[in-house]
């Protein structure tokens, strides 16, 4: 029995499961990716696209589908289950480039004085308990003031001067100077100093003026300069009479277009009903006044006028 | 004296045009001779090119007046037309409203105009529109806004106002002296 004929017809239904190609397929499983990186064939592509799209697009799901079912499964109550991978392809950042930090005060003195940052250690070694203590925080070394069993009092203190308090008030002065500069820092981040100086002129000039005599009768500091306004500036009298007429010109085709737009905005949200459409369509084409007057009932005056009333009002 | 800036023409030109509508073209583009606004003192003067170039050479506290006198900006920065302007304005007016003889004087002593006393009007006049105030004899007493639409003026008894008073020539002899 020949047979051959009818494995001929079931291959030529379905395709080849692997995929031949001259580059082979790139696979990434992880992102269940897939690239082709072969050249794209002229004569198949300018034949038919769609076809030629859909056997690449065929080609690509095999290959990841060939590539999924050879990888270490593990079963689930919904049916076995592929562990993928970790991706091999480098995805693009989504997002920019976080921009670097402004320097501070303090990092801009020390690039300019080549001064190299050196890291503390959180624990430093205490000589008297010969072990290593933190350097601050709880028991920290810088606490170790408070601590003391006895205490050197200077010559000219109060009589009740109390050292752990002056220890403590001086440690706390520095952590408020500390904070006060980083809250300077970051002002000086948000903003140029040539934009706070103005500000500062700015808010100068006001209280310079805000005064119950407007700053007549205040006292002057010495280099105090008198307060200038802004100065109004107008053409020159005498300019061609060709382009001031220009200007005249364009100024009133600019408010004609204005006051176009304006009457048109508001129109459309009050009233759907376009009124000079309907009037003219009821009249005829010869305007409101005829149609009132037909109306009414009024006779020939108006009859031989008609004409003019024609798209008259508005 | 000085050109007027954007902001002073517009606000000129809007009065204006409430007037004389499109026709304000022609007042800036005349066939016969450059024409131009200056402004001196708060005024608005309308001035020939060739009266302008010679008023520059007086000094400022020394020009009294030159050219016509449009009107006036208030200390707030608004236009108010003058009566002078009315040769202008009566020229190019795109409404007009005649008023019979017996309501000539009482709009001439700064009243505004009665039903009683309206002559003929302009077909198809808006509501607060600006008009200019005419003698049955066509000569121009000067100008007022509608307060009612002409189509609504039928409607009306004899006293109702129809035109309120703006200007008229009375103040050539009434403000005499701020006037110009």
């Amino acid at each position: 029995m020949d047979v051959s004929n009818i494995l001929a017809a079931h291959a030529a239904k379905y395709q080849a499961v692997t995929v031949e190609k001259e580059t082979p397929l790139d696979v990434d499983p992880g992102l269940l990716l897939v690239t082709d990186l072969n050249p794209i064939e002229e004569e198949t592509y300018n034949e038919n696209l769609e076809e030629h799209l859909q056997s690449l697009a065929r080609d690509g799901v095999q290959a990841l589908m060939a590539s999924l079912f050879s990888l270490p499964t593990k079963t689930s109550p919904d049916g076995p289950l592929a562990i993928l991978p970790p991706p091999v392809y480098q995805l693009p950042r989504a997002k920019p480039l976080p921009k670097p930090k402004p320097p501070t005060k303090w990092e801009k003195f020390a690039a300019a004085k080549g001064i190299s940052h050196k890291t503390k250690e959180k624990k430093v070694w205490d000589e008297e308990k010969q072990d290593w203590v933190d350097r601050w925080g709880r028991h920290g070394k810088n606490k170790e003031v408070r601590e003391q069993w006895i205490h050197e009092v200077p010559l000219n203190a109060d009589a009740d001067w109390d050292p752990r308090k002056a220890a403590r008030d001086e440690r706390k002065e520095r952590v408020a100077k500390n904070e006060k500069k980083a809250q300077q820092n970051l002002a000086r981040a948000s903003r140029p100093q040539s934009e706070r100086n103005e500000e500062i002129e700015r808010t100068l000039a006001t209280t310079r003026i805000s005064t119950a005599s407007m700053g007549k009768f205040d006292k002057k500091l010495d280099g105090e300069k008198k307060i200038r306004g802004v100065k109004r500036k107008f053409d020159p009298t005498e300019v061609p009479i060709a382009t001031e007429k220009k200007n005249s010109l364009d100024l009133l085709a600019k408010m004609e277009s204005d006051s176009k737009k304006m009457r048109r905005e508001p129109r459309g949200e009050e009233n759907p009903l376009n009124v000079r459409k309907a009037i003219n369509r009821a009249s005829g084409g010869r305007g409101g006044i005829a149609l009132g007057r037909e109306l009414s009932g009024g006779g020939g005056r108006g009859r031989g006028r008609g004409g003019r009333g024609r798209g008259g009002r508005r | 004296m000085r050109p007027l800036t954007e902001e002073e023409s517009k606000a000129v030109f809007t009065k204006l045009a409430n007037y004389i509508g499109k026709n304000l073209v022609h007042l800036i583009d005349r066939p016969d001779e450059p024409y131009c606004f200056r402004l001196h003192r708060d005024r608005v003067y309308y001035v020939s090119e060739s009266s302008m170039r010679l008023g520059i050479s007086v000094a400022r506290p020394n020009l009294v007046s030159l050219g016509t006198c449009f009107g006036k900006f208030s200390k707030s920065g608004k236009f108010k037309l003058h009566i002078t302007a009315l040769d202008y304005v009566a020229q190019y007016a795109k409404y007009k409203i005649w008023i019979k003889p017996n309501g000539e004087m009482p709009f001439l002593y700064g009243n505004h105009v009665v039903k009683a006393h309206l002559g003929r009007i302009t077909e198809d006049t808006p509501e607060h529109q600006g008009v200019v105030v005419f003698s049955m004899s066509d000569i121009p007493l000067g100008f007022g806004v509608t307060a009612r639409s002409t189509v609504d003026t039928r409607k009306l008894d004899p006293t109702a106002i129809i035109v309120f008073h703006q200007a008229d020539v009375g103040e050539y002899l009434r403000d005499e002296d701020t006037l110009f």
